[in-house]
């Protein structure tokens, strides 16, 4: 089989499947499989052997860990704990009960990596509560949705670890490189929320005390600490990525079991089946994702695809929005670890071509994936978020790109001034960034 | 077809018991891991990387198995609403599809489980069948799952079509 007949295989069957509505991970699958069939020099191996590949992986069983961890901080109360410091800190802001979303979201973002756990929990907590209050239900919906991609931004993330392992960048330094775009998202969303409010006039609660505030601080401490043992532990290089994860799960069980103490036996056993649930369903699709990247690579697809690129003779902030435009557009399709295993590793001799900074390529990989998640078709995070409200899709689209359009700024600050975010892990963990 | 469901239905249970299991297994050869390197008193396994692994497969593949029956592998619905009656066949089609592969893994996992017959991990030195058979396994689970979905969406289009 010529390259050429086997790429129209693959991407057009990939592309028809996916449109009968085959599940992602199955249609990736299937496929590769008449390739495999027809191209004498491989065989119905390859499926298994790199399926089998991709699961053992010592790096991917973060993702696991990361669910759990969320799933534990909801069930056992620590959720609860930030939530009330966050009211505290900025309930009286216009727009409070949305603002508090967006700050819980940060929070939540330094303790979980996993954006859809944060949209499944936070839909509940909030988009009810807001609708009770004024706020209109589309608007509710997209706060929730938009905010929840923090969590795999601001660190620990599980697109980090992936993008980590699978491109061979250090996770301590992307951890580290992660806190600044996170935490500007983060405002300028709380930003978007002021201007909503103003708008729309939305209400707002009466300014915390300083005795509420201490106490809310109290009770939330302990929640609190967990980012700093994750990243510090990872930073210092007491753990890896993996272990942090799992550290991250000992101590939020810790935390609900012992010191909370609002954790069940049927709220355990519960959060145990939900990650296993959802863990299981996202890496399945990257095996036959990997499976389907190995055909790409066999075939040397991505070459002949880049090779017009590298013709245009882009500079150092043209590639850079070359890759952010790739990344958007697949994770439009694609859930974003699929993604990264495919198009990264088609885009990385791009970005090394330019000389651009490999955590610097990673950044606009993962902001542009994140957005991915609150996109349509396939958004997770605004799929979640809808689910739960019980509206369609269309009819928080508007909402959506409204938030996304000052987002969108900060990547695009991201892709012209890579110097203002790497100054802190070339600060902080010099010999992580080389 | 209520007598099909009846005998899934204890199948599902134990397969989300299995699930459950696997991930709480999973933290236990990591943690030994971390304490190893800190704490003397605990021996130093070699093997405790390759079970957490090992045990992480088996985690995706029951969960990949249960997704089937559960239909919550992601997909992207691009189509429109359709009327009842295309809608029963598009998600024929769609179930005809899954149910190739599933035929895929089992016929050509059954191979490849053989092919780890002879083989023993790296470092626990674990029969590798035990882990590869974790794929045919799900092509098996797969077929029955989607038998009962074909089930049921034929009793939709016949309903949808006398309507």
């Amino acid at each position: 089989m010529s390259p050429g007949e086997a790429s129209i295989v693959l991407f057009g069957l990939f592309f028809l499947l996916m449109f009968l509505r085959v599940p992602i991970a199955f249609a990736l699958g299937l496929a590769c499989v008449p390739v495999l069939m027809f191209e004498e020099r491989l065989s119905s191996m390859v499926l298994f052997n790199e399926t089998f590949k991709a699961y053992n992986s010592f790096i991917l069983l973060a993702v696991p860990f990361f669910l759990l961890t969320a799933n534990l901080m909801n069930a056992g109360g620590i959720t609860d704990r930030m939530l009330r410091m966050s009211r505290a800190l900025v309930g009286h802001f216009p727009g409070g009960l949305a603002q508090v979303n967006v700050v819980l979201s940060i929070f939540f973002a330094g303790i979980s990596g996993s954006s859809t756990a944060d949209a499944a929990s936070q839909g509940k907590l909030f988009i009810h509560a807001q609708v009770k209050e004024g706020y209109d239900i589309s608007f509710s919906v997209a706060i929730t949705a938009v905010s929840a991609i923090l969590a795999v931004i601001i660190p620990p993330s599980i697109l980090m670890i992936v993008w980590g392992g699978v491109l061979s960048v250090s996770i301590g330094g992307l951890f580290i490189a992660g806190i600044l775009p996170g935490l500007m998202l983060g405002a300028v969303q709380m930003l978007t929320v002021h201007a909503y409010a103003k708008i729309r006039n939305y209400p707002t609660y009466p300014r915390a005390t300083l005795k509420e505030l201490g106490a809310a601080a109290m009770v939330s401490v302990p929640a609190m600490m967990t980012p700093v043992i994750i990243i510090g532990g990872k930073v210092f290089g007491w753990f890896t990525a993996t272990e942090s994860a799992a550290i991250a799960v000992l101590y939020s069980l810790g935390l609900s079991l012992f010191f909370y103490r609002e954790l069940g036996r049927k709220a355990l056993h519960e959060a145990f089946l939900d990650t296993g649930r959802l863990a299981s369903v996202a890496l399945f699709c990257v095996g036959t994702a990997s499976v389907f990247g190995w055909l790409l690579a066999y075939y040397q697809i991505p070459k002949a695809l880049l090779s017009t690129v590298t013709s245009w003779g882009l500079s150092l902030s043209g590639t850079g929005f070359f890759i952010a435009f790739v990344f958007l557009v697949v994770g439009c399709f694609l859930d974003a670890i699929p993604a990264i295993i495919i198009v990264g590793t088609i885009l990385q001799p791009l970005a090394q071509s330019v000389d651009m900074h490999p955590i610097h390529f990673a950044l606009i990989g993962i902001v542009s994936l994140a957005f991915g998640l609150v996109t349509p078709p396939y958004g997770l995070c605004l799929l979640i978020s809808c689910a739960i409200a019980k509206v369609r899709l269309i009819d928080v689209m508007k909402d959506v790109m409204i938030m996304l359009m000052p987002m969108l700024a900060v990547l695009i600050l991201i892709i012209v001034a890579p110097d203002i975010f790497l100054a802190l892990p070339r600060w902080l963990s010099p010999e992580f960034v080389k | 077809m209520t007598r099909f469901s009846g005998l899934i239905n204890p199948l599902h249970s134990l397969l989300k018991w299995l699930l459950v299991a696997s991930v709480a297994i999973l933290i236990v050869p990591v943690m030994l891991q971390i304490f190893s390197r800190y704490v003397g008193f605990i021996p130093r396994y070699i093997w405790t990387e390759e079970l957490a692994r090992f045990c992480f497969i088996w985690m995706i593949m029951i969960g990949a198995m249960i997704a089937v029956r559960e239909g919550t592998h992601f997909d992207v619905d691009v189509l429109p609403s359709l009327a009842p009656k295309w809608n029963a066949i598009s998600h024929i089609v769609t179930h005809l599809a899954m149910f190739i592969f599933a035929v895929v893994f089992l016929y050509f996992g059954y191979q490849f489980a053989l092919f780890g017959a002879d083989q023993t991990s790296e470092l626990a030195e674990l029969p590798m069948w035990l882990i590869f058979i974790a794929w045919p396994l799900a092509g098996a689970f797969w077929i029955l799952f989607l038998a009962e979905k074909f089930a049921e969406d034929f009793r939709v289009l016949r309903e949808a079509v006398r309507s």
